[in-house]
């Protein structure tokens, strides 16, 4: 359980990748190009009636990529996705199925098949009887776990599993939580300033899509700079060159609390 | 025995520069002040001063439904709580939610409504809470204004923000943004809201004495009012991220003119 903190390298956190870009700050409602002809509406963004301006839906920065215009949101909530790794708690449980706070409208939904391995499969006819007993005795309420979505959609509750590579209960560390649209700058452009974070403070950080943020470090002085330097970012994100004035802010700030 | 106290209005709205009560042209705005994301607990928020209006607004959601009946299987609900204080008017205001109440929370949903993807989130509701601290004169308009603003701040999908200025008779004279007096003692007041997508009116509610073929007059002197408030509505959500970027923009210059 120690090493897992490998960071997830989704398209989905390719949304911040160009750093000089322009960021031009864009609201509901405004008018992104009046050039229907050249480019076409990608995500967060309209056509309008008379289909002759693209117009934005979400607070966030306007991003051109190729012939699309996206808006890149900088406040919303987290929608579960098929295939998503996010941090769960554990909130209610009886015998039949955990209830799960993924930070999403609904609780998502952990069924006690769903948390242990099924067997080998030996001979022709079905699998091997499975090693553990089916029941929800394994996670107690409160405990934090990495989970898996399997299905997702806007009628039913998620489907989670913790079956998989990195996945289970998380024991000891901190929880934190963010904006879930800053996660890919957390992460950065193929990971560069999760590195950093890394390296520069010594600590274990696992970065999830619903916005939480499992860290674990050497000592609660390196925790504690993790912590502000992560809010520091979210608060930041639409700012241009963040991965060099964080690296700066973190030296400085270990250079001033006297850490090495 | 309670202590009533007679309203007492004055007999002209109008000085004698021209100008009205409070000073103002007869297309002058309040000053209005707002800003954004000032409840951290809350998805949303936003605080709005217009003249002597002082209204909060906070956005949750999009959760689960209270009472469960009221949830739609086939799309998410907006509901919007509108209250007044106890102290935001002259008399106490009783906290009970009254006709009032109802009516104002309705119209704000109604018109926000049209510009939301609620189809999105079935099941669901966003709730938006407004507060009105200090009341005088054109709330309802003030509310709708302030929970669009809300909601973007929330990040809620939306095709554009909405907003909302009365307009009104006095002294037998064409005027905006009706304060809370002339509201009261004026002859007619027409609140009107507009959606910026397509331009379209939201909302209309008419009460008092006018003729109709004025009604073409108003609506000019309200577009040109709602066109105001909508570039403060635009620089309130703006601003905080905008000053952030120029200043880190100046310390990244100030570094490369030390190097």
């Amino acid at each position: 359980m120690e090493n897992n903190d490998d960071e997830i390298t989704d398209d989905e956190f390719e949304d911040f990748a160009d750093e000089e870009d322009s960021r031009e700050v864009v609201v509901p409602g405004e008018v992104l190009t009046e050039d229907v002809t050249n480019f076409l509406p990608g995500r967060g963004t309209i056509l309008n009636k008379e289909k002759n301006k693209i117009i934005s839906l979400n607070i966030g920065l306007k991003q051109i990529k190729k012939n699309y215009i996206n808006v890149i949101p900088l406040r919303g909530f987290y929608t579960p996705r098929p295939g998503d790794k996010v941090i769960a708690l554990v909130v209610e449980k009886n015998p039949v199925k955990y209830k799960c706070d993924i930070n999403a409208k609904d609780f998502g939904q952990l069924k006690p098949k769903n948390t242990i391995k099924k067997g080998k499969i030996r001979g022709f006819r079905g699998g091997a009887q499975l090693r553990e007993e089916v029941s929800t005795e394994k996670y107690e309420i409160g405990d934090i776990l990495v989970v898996k979505v399997l299905s997702a959609d806007r009628l039913n509750k998620p489907e989670l599993t913790t079956v998989g590579k990195y996945l289970g209960k998380k024991s000891g560390g901190i929880v934190i939580t963010i904006d879930p649209p800053k996660i890919p700058r957390v992460i950065g452009r193929n990971g560069s300033m999760i590195k950093m974070l890394k390296n520069l403070t010594k600590c274990n950080i696992f970065v999830t899509q619903n916005g939480r943020i499992w860290l674990k470090g050497e000592d609660i002085a390196h925790e504690r700079l993790l912590i502000e330097s992560v809010h520091k970012i979210a608060s930041e994100a639409h700012t241009i060159g963040l991965t060099d004035r964080m690296q700066d802010y973190i030296i400085n700030e270990k250079k001033k609390r006297g850490i090495e | 025995m309670p202590l009533i106290i007679k309203d007492e209005y004055p007999e002209r709205l109008f000085r004698e520069d021209g100008k009205r009560l409070d000073g103002r042209a007869i297309n002058e705005l309040r000053p209005i002040k707002m800003e954004v994301g000032i409840i951290p607990n809350a998805d949303g928020s936003a605080y709005l001063e217009w003249g002597n209006n002082k209204i909060f607004a906070a956005v949750y959601g999009p959760r689960e439904v209270h009472p469960h009946h009221l949830s739609k299987p086939d799309k998410g609900i907006l509901r919007v709580f509108y209250r007044m204080a106890t102290f935001s008017v002259f008399d106490r205001k009783r906290p009970a939610p009254g006709r009032r109440e109802k009516e104002i929370s309705m119209i704000v949903s109604d018109c926000i409504e049209p510009l939301l993807f609620l189809e999105l989130y079935p099941g669901t509701s966003f709730e938006v809470f407004i507060e009105v601290l200090d009341a005088d004169g054109g709330t309802r308009c003030a509310s709708t204004t302030i929970a669009a603003l809300a909601l973007a701040d929330a990040g809620v999908p939306m095709k554009s923000l909405v907003s909302a200025v009365a307009v009104g008779k006095i002294d037998g004279k064409k005027v905006v943004d009706l304060s809370g007096i002339e509201d009261k003692a004026g002859e007619a007041d027409l609140p009107i809201a507009i959606t910026w997508y397509n331009e379209e009116i939201s909302l209309l509610q008419f009460d008092g004495d006018m003729d109709l073929n004025d009604m073409n007059e108003f609506l000019d002197l309200a577009k040109d009012a709602l066109k105001e408030i909508h570039q403060i509505q635009l620089n309130a959500l703006k601003s905080k991220y905008i000053k952030l970027q120029e200043e880190t923009l100046k310390e990244k210059e100030e570094k490369k003119g030390e190097k």
